[in-house]
């Protein structure tokens, strides 16, 4: 394989691959592997705090919770248990940390079947620098 | 709408300038107005509004107090707007653990003992409990060097560690991460004597139930150490999720509620209340100066109330990075918040935070989760997709 360098801000997974493709992959993996979920966990591309993950794409074994998959996630990065840690399931919200990966896969998958989730910590709050600097103009 | 600036001059735009406008006053409406868990009438009760708006503790920038840390900066403008909104949370904690919800602040009465005291946990120097100078200090425990912004969960940790010290007030004061609030965890840290009287406990417990199980312990005068619970969350990513809108009004509709400490982008504020589809809350975007205590002990506080109508502002316009506050003075509040709670999460909108009885069991083994590739199904996943730049990691249990 030719040695390029990975993009530091690389496009989101659904950027790269056609909704063909994507399908096609997911077909593949569910009949290899029925008892196991496909996630794509991405970094929210405004997220300062958290560190990337190597990994994006993931097959999670269905029976395992949402508790328990954060922590691995959690223990991935290496993360303090006060570090604050959110996967918000398809953009939108957080899931019910009791739900099994089986029960939020059926109730969010993407049309692609694939299970997307992007992770973030919290916002800081401060002034903004350039209002400092636009006071000096 | 909320605040009403007027752009003085182009040139000396800063919040500081932006401060001296207009206030909208209060709206008439029919609507319903809850502030920390009170229901108001707009039309006929607005002067209670205002006078238990104007009663809160309201901490702003302040300027030329000690510097931080000996050499430190002398003022928080710019920086500190998050810092301030977890002391006006905290604040009203304190008011709830020593005076009550109904007290009210009357301009230059003279100040009673439980409120001098209040007040003189949050005056700008270095020794006070809840000073700007101990929680930027503090921070640097949580990778905020002096001077950096502060998130919701931030603040909220610095307090946690802070209380500690404390010894007045005697709070327990629990951050629950992960938006999971265990209920076992929070009866064990305001009843630490709990497990020693384990075996006296469990004879009492009725119907299996852990709530309100060991109310009778008798060995130790105070039963419950007055819970801060302090929820950090996220609710969307770059905008709150609407789904979300109904149970965050429920938040300051429970008698528990402290309010919530978020913002717009930028600015931190503490939300308070709402009405309509508006929040209300107060600003710390002011830069006043630092107020030395008199000798006798009085404090000059006519700074530390908010005297104009509240600023408001459109729920959408909320950042989703907040954390919910509630207040548990004995073992029966917080029993009653778990109950409105329990309520919540079947009525409509996405629950905001998950209640559950007890940690679940794996999570005290945390080396199970160590999960690492399962070598013989990467085996397989190679000879699946040894064409693609892309791999699976599996996760086996």
């Amino acid at each position: 394989m030719a040695p390029f360098e990975k993009p530091k801000h690389p496009k989101p997974f659904k950027q790269r691959k056609s909704f063909a493709l994507r399908k096609q992959e997911v077909a593949g993996i569910r009949t290899k592997f029925p008892t196991k979920v496909p996630v794509i966990i991405e970094r929210y591309h405004r997220e300062k705090y958290l560190p990337p993950l190597d990994k994006t794409k993931f097959l999670v074994p269905q029976e395992l919770t949402m508790t328990q998959f954060v922590t691995i996630i959690r223990n991935r990065m290496t993360l303090m248990p006060s570090q604050a840690f959110y996967l918000l399931i398809d953009n939108t919200g957080i899931a019910s940390m009791s739900l099994t990966l089986a029960q939020v896969y059926s109730d969010h998958k993407d049309e692609d079947g694939f299970l997307y989730m992007t992770y973030a910590s919290q916002e800081m709050f401060g002034l903004r620098e350039n209002a400092t600097e636009f006071s000096l103009r | 709408m909320g605040c009403f600036f007027i752009f003085l001059d182009f040139s000396t735009l800063t919040y500081d300038t932006l401060r001296f406008g207009e206030f909208e006053d209060f709206p008439e409406t029919s609507e319903p107005v809850w502030i920390l868990g009170k229901q108001f009438n707009a039309l006929t009760e607005k002067e209670d509004i205002l006078s238990d708006i104007t009663s809160r503790l309201w901490f702003t920038y302040r300027k030329n107090f000690q510097p931080i840390g000996g050499t430190g900066p002398t003022s928080d403008n710019g920086w500190g707007c998050m810092l301030r909104c977890g002391q006006m949370i905290l604040a009203e904690a304190l008011i709830r653990r020593h005076l009550t919800r109904d007290w009210r602040w009357l301009r230059g009465e003279r100040q009673k003992e439980g409120y001098i005291s209040i007040l003189h946990a949050f005056i700008d120097k270095k020794d006070s409990y809840y000073s700007i100078h101990q929680i930027a200090q503090m921070g640097v425990g949580e990778g905020k060097s002096i001077g950096q912004w502060y998130g919701p969960n931030t603040v909220a940790q610095v307090l946690k560690k802070l209380a500690v010290f404390d010894t007045w007030s005697r709070l327990a004061v629990h951050v629950a991460m992960d938006n999971t609030v265990v209920i076992e965890e929070i009866k064990r840290l305001c009843m630490p004597w709990l497990d020693f009287e384990r075996g006296a406990c469990a004879s009492q417990e009725v119907n299996g139930c852990l709530e309100g199980a060991c109310a009778l312990v008798e060995e130790d005068p105070v039963l419950w150490k007055p819970l801060v619970l302090l929820i950090p969350l996220r609710l969307g990513l770059s905008d709150i999720n609407e789904a979300y809108i109904e149970t965050l009004k429920q938040c300051f509709m429970m008698p528990q509620s402290l309010g919530v400490i978020g913002g717009k982008p930028n600015s931190a504020h503490y939300f308070i209340g709402f009405v309509g589809q508006e929040l209300i809350y107060l600003d710390p975007h002011t830069t006043q100066s630092a107020v030395e205590p008199c000798e006798n002990g009085q404090v000059q506080d006519d700074s530390y109330h908010c005297q104009h109508p509240p600023c408001r502002m459109h729920i959408c316009e909320l950042d989703p990075s907040i954390a919910a506050g509630f207040f548990c003075l004995t073992e029966d509040d917080f029993d009653d918040w778990c109950v409105h709670v329990r309520k919540l999460s079947s009525c409509r909108g996405l629950p905001m935070f998950e209640l559950v009885d007890s940690q679940p069991s794996h999570l005290i083994n945390t080396e199970v989760l160590n999960l690492t590739p399962d070598f013989s199904d990467s085996d397989r996943l190679e000879r699946f997709f040894d064409s693609e730049d892309e791999e699976f990691e599996i996760l086996s249990l």
